[in-house]
């Protein structure tokens, strides 16, 4: 049950379903696909690679121990607050020469100042060392030696084996430190330059303060999984979940680009528009971040996360035989049947073999809360009933998975965080009467007149109007006109004040058609880079011109397009839509709004989209 | 019905009327984080335009902020990261002595520099300070800035589309005056920020309810209650998607209930982050507008001092939908369904109302689930102190809110104290103001006013009686 060398049941389904998911929801939060800055993480692969194999073998061990009724919370704490960084403590008195040698010579206050803590914890930490890591090693010697002599996989160690690569990794850790390690092993990691933005950071654990909710129940080295713990199986697919995603709030939506360009490919392989992918050969110079680059990436990292093996030193490239041939022909040819096989043959067979994947199922294991008392809970349960183990979580962890989900991230603690919040004193100290600002209403000197329409505080628009076609474009022009000039009447100069006037369609009255035509132009070729391009073609403009013209006109007129020609599908916010306008500005037709009355403008606009 | 929820402060019955304080910044609107950006500001000016056709700003008293200056912000904010907010753009960008900050000041994808950028910080500062300087002097009993809110930003750090946090600033400076101050967030997201900011301190009580679990920012677990001196003084709220109306009350209230009574703040901050309402770009709450603005309600009728603030929000009608009917419960009006004309109508289209439907989505928290957590925080706060050092009694009598209900504001002491130093006015527009002044008094006015807010108290049925 401690389980990354069993395989649960369901692993195999996952992996379907979350490939599922994952095509159709390109937007699922990207925990696993992150859009990063040029900037590479120099963080020493090495290490995080350590760090997994470490936690999951103190996992083991807590496990074990407490099974036999000795207790040692995780992560350890110094003085009931201070949480103590284990692995890193292992490493520092591994290099300074094990625990004997660090308490001979009294290096046990270096040890926790390089820990970060000061003088008064060197007990402290002597201690933690003796409880936790010092019983660690002997009791590691110890399973190494039961079963190098023999049947190890029974007797002393019962349910709590560990694979023997990770076995082997640990020893290494344990006896030969990071050094010797190499390099090529590292973990799996694509980042591409600066806006090109995929990364598949496969085993990336250093910051990871955990996965979520459902980290409990993810086993095994099954890559991809969907965690079970909310019914409706939460996405948790690449287990990279490092400290840096965590951190991004936007949905992703960079890969969006590519997936719409390999439908198109599916659709019609010999559109000229996908253009004409490099041999295979090209591809290591490759630094660009077109589509076809994207998915070649998004392929080798979907492979390699259910062929990782820290053993293999294969690189990307000498992978490349397993990818769709369509992406390394250098014509393209029609023939996704045959590859749609390949792709199957390829994925289903590895991903039901179980593999022993230190940095995968490490990922699993949340960093910060390896085991709580409820998960020990867990475990003991289902050994009973191996088999159901995975709806027994299920079931288990429904009762209420948000009081006993796994910390993804704790509140740092300390003078570099907290506000400076004084004591109390019982005395009221003055504020500045500068934060009262400019007061602009009620008006100052008129402020009996502020109040003759206040019995229509809070009237919406009457039931009927008068037009000739209620609800028509130029019906609301004028009801807006309107409005505004009630408006006007009302709050006089404040009207001005609170930039009513540049707030509406009316902001087009101070752009030439000629101008407005070609922002829309621009808006519509959906470039990324539009607002750079926009000042160099709008000399006149200064970028709040731009802004303003973009929110007061055009995303109302495309808006009022939407309303009437697709109701169903309306969207403010996403300015990578295209945007259908009425052709008809606002500029004449609005300001005179009597003058000339369209017929229906809106059926004019439906016929000419169709 | 009043009694059940407001009548546990010793101002008895709710007070009908409030004072109501609204900040806004008027060139809020232009600010753009860039192409793509979710975070739009001009949201704010599209929620002010609402709030203006609906003739909401009559019942209010309206400042333009003071623009908080670097100073201002380094009593939260540390130094070089005030220096670094005060001074990049995005010409500088490129230059070494800038770039090598973005990634320590997490300055770049989630919160990009542009144009404007610190003067969009001053303003939603300066409009939280002065909130909360309104509050202190007792000139409003609810201040409003819905360019406020920002509540990720850290002490050194800028983080999901906050640069400066203008909640805790807003809390430093209201505790000057009073001795405990809740903070209580509403956002989709964790308000870690603040959270963060006063976690080891008992006199802010924080109190956020969020989706947890594989969602920006990740913190916020149910077991984070604070540390030292302010262990069990963060409250964490943590669900699921599909919250509904429904659910999310048969939380908010029976904990913001026992929280009222157990640590009797002498003030509160509300951050209304529209991120919780259904159909969010960024969200996956389902929350009607009546929904979210349940908690201003409830939270109004204690009569302690408010300070209403905005925060996250990324379907902008329904940003400006949300925080115009706040305002009208702030105020104490019950706004017609259909829109009024104004700019931005066509936004607001098809259907062109003030409320959304809630989608059909499914809400992934479970009854079980919820009482779970129900009982865990009401447990959690049956452990601190009754009303920690001080007892209520010797608190200033901030909570003593005018009975009068009828009560014009035009009609009070007005304090006029600040010299008129104005950094934007115009008294020559004022005068030219007369010639559009209309001669109807205000006496036919003052019995027409409604205070619907607090009859629709009415529809409020039984809470949870766990409390």
């Amino acid at each position: 049950m401690a389980g990354w060398s069993s395989l649960t049941p369901g692993s195999v389904l996952d992996c379907v379903e979350t490939n599922d998911a994952y095509q159709k929801n390109g937007s699922c939060i990207g925990s696993d696909i992150d859009v990063r800055d040029g900037v590479e993480c120099d963080e020493d692969d090495d290490e995080v690679r350590l760090r997994c194999t470490f936690d999951q073998v103190l996992s083991v061990f807590v496990k074990e121990i407490g099974d036999r009724g000795v207790v040692r919370p995780i992560p350890a704490v110094i003085d009931d607050r201070q949480p103590v960084d284990l692995f890193k403590l292992f490493c520092l008195v591994r290099d300074r020469g094990g625990y004997d040698w660090v308490s001979k010579n009294s290096l046990w206050s270096f040890v926790a100042k390089e820990l970060g803590l000061d003088g008064g914890a060197t007990a402290s930490v002597k201690l933690i060392y003796f409880k936790y890591l010092n019983e660690l090693e002997k009791w590691f010697r110890e399973s190494c030696k039961s079963r190098s002599s023999g049947n190890g996989q029974s007797g002393l160690y019962g349910e709590f084996q560990l694979s023997s690569e990770l076995e082997r990794e640990f020893r290494d850790l344990l006896l030969d430190g990071p050094e010797q390690k190499g390099k090529g092993d590292g973990p799996v990691q694509f980042e591409s330059d600066e806006n090109g933005k995929i990364e598949f950071n496969l085993s990336d654990t250093k910051d990871a303060y955990g996965m979520h909710a459902g980290a409990d129940q993810c086993k095994d080295d099954d890559e991809e999984k969907v965690c079970n713990d909310d019914q409706n199986g939460v996405l948790i697919s690449l287990d990279s979940l490092n400290k840096k995603e965590n951190d991004r709030k936007r949905k992703r939506e960079s890969l969006s680009g590519m997936l719409n360009w390999v439908v198109q490919i599916a659709k019609q392989p010999n559109d000229p528009s996908i253009g004409v992918i490099p041999g295979p050969t090209n591809w290591r110079e490759h630094k660009g971040d077109e589509c076809w680059f994207q998915v070649i990436r998004a392929r080798e990292a979907l492979l390699l996360r259910r062929n990782v093996d820290s053993k293999t030193e294969e690189s990307l490239l000498q992978k490349k035989l397993k990818t769709h041939p369509l992406l390394y022909e250098d014509n393209v040819v029609a023939g996704h049947q045959s590859s749609e096989r390949l792709r199957c043959s390829e994925r289903f067979p590895n991903s039901v073999k179980s593999r022993s994947c230190p940095c995968c199922s490490s990922c699993s294991v949340p960093q910060s809360n390896l085991i709580s008392p409820r998960k020990k809970e867990l475990d003991n349960n289902s050994k009973e009933q191996a088999p159901e183990e995975v709806d027994l979580l299920a079931t288990n962890t429904m009762v209420c998975p948000s009081v006993d989900a796994p910390h993804e991230k704790h509140v740092s603690v300390g003078t570099l965080f907290q506000a400076d919040v004084p004591e109390w004193t019982g005395v009221a100290s003055e504020s500045d009467i500068k934060w009262l600002g400019t007061r602009v209403w009620p008006l100052q000197c008129e402020e009996d007149s502020s109040l003759h329409e206040a019995d229509l505080t809070g009237k919406g628009r009457p039931d009927l109007c008068g037009c000739q076609l209620p609800g028509s474009v130029v019906c609301i022009r004028f009801h807006i006109a309107e409005a505004r000039m009630k408006l006007k009447r009302e709050l006089g100069s404040l009207f001005y004040r609170w930039r009513f006037d540049r707030m509406g369609e009316e902001v087009s009255l101070q752009w030439t058609a000629e101008e407005e035509k070609r922002f829309k132009d621009l808006v519509k070729s959906n470039s990324p880079s539009f607002w750079n391009r926009a000042s160099r073609w709008f000399r006149k403009k200064t970028r709040e011109n731009l802004v303003s013209y973009y929110f007061n006109v055009f995303l109302v007129q495309s808006r009022s397009y939407q309303n009437r020609v697709t109701p169903k599908n309306i969207d403010s916010d996403d300015d990578e839509t295209e945007f259908g306008s009425f052709s008809n500005g606002f500029r004449h037709d609005a300001v005179e709004v009597s003058a000339n009355f369209e017929a229906c403008s809106q059926n004019q606009q439906c016929t000419d989209l169709d | 019905m009043e009694s059940e929820s407001g009548a546990s402060l010793p101002s008895g019955p709710d007070a009908k009327k409030r004072r109501v304080t609204y900040f806004y910044e008027p060139t809020v609107g232009d600010y753009y984080y860039g192409q793509g950006h979710p975070m739009k500001p001009h949201r704010i000016r599209m929620a002010h335009n609402l709030i203006v056709h609906y003739g909401l700003h009559r019942r209010m008293e309206i400042n333009r902020p003071f623009p908080a200056g670097p100073n201002d912000i380094r009593r939260f904010h540390s130094d070089d990261y005030v220096d670094f907010l005060a001074s990049v753009s995005p010409e500088t960008l490129a230059e070494s002595s800038y770039s090598r900050h973005l990634k320590r000041f997490n300055v770049g994808e989630d919160c990009p520099v542009f144009d404007g950028l610190f003067g969009f910080c001053q303003a939603s500062a300066g409009g939280s300070i002065g909130a909360a300087v309104k509050l202190n002097r007792q000139d409003a009993d609810i201040a409003l800035n819905w360019a406020g809110g920002l509540h990720h930003a850290k002490k050194s750090e800028a983080s999901g589309f906050c640069y400066v946090n203008d909640i805790v600033l807003g809390i430093l400076e209201l505790l000057k005056v009073h001795k405990r101050v809740l903070y209580v967030d509403i956002d989709v997201h964790h308000g870690d920020g603040v959270e963060e900011a006063f976690y080891t301190t008992d006199r802010v009580m924080t109190v956020s309810f969020h989706k947890f679990g594989d969602f920006f920012p990740g913190t916020g677990h149910i077991k984070d209650v604070g540390a030292g001196t302010g262990k069990n003084y963060a409250l964490n709220v943590p669900l699921n998607d599909g919250m509904d109306d429904e659910s999310f009350r048969g939380l908010f209230r029976p904990i913001l209930q026992k929280v009222m009574e157990m640590y009797q703040p002498d003030a509160v901050v509300l951050q209304c982050g529209a991120d919780s309402l259904s159909g969010d770009r960024l969200g996956c709450f389902n929350l009607s507008v009546k929904g979210h603005a349940d908690c201003l309600r409830f939270l109004r009728s204690f009569n302690v001092p408010l300070m209403v603030l905005g925060g996250g929000g990324y379907t902008i009608r329904n940003v400006a939908r949300c925080w115009c009917y706040e305002t009208a419960v702030a105020v104490g009006v019950e706004p017609d369904n259909k829109l009024p004309y104004n700019e931005y109508y066509e936004y607001f289209g098809p259907d062109y109302t003030l409320h959304i439907p809630p989608s059909n989505m499914e809400n992934l928290n479970s009854p079980k689930e919820m009482e779970a957590i129900r009982n865990t925080l009401l447990d959690q706060l049956s452990r601190i102190p009754h009303t920690p050092s001080v007892p209520f009694q010797t608190t200033p009598p901030t909570t003593q809110v005018p009975e009068e209900a009828e009560e014009n504001m035009e009609e009070r002491p007005k304090p006029r104290i600040w010299d008129g130093a104005d950094y934007d006015s115009d008294p020559e527009e004022d005068k030219h103001w007369t010639k559009f002044s209309n001669p109807v008094g205000q006496h036919a006015v003052k019995t027409e006013m409604r205070d619907d807010a607090d009859g629709m108290e009415d529809e409020k049925p039984n809470h949870p009686p766990c409390c």
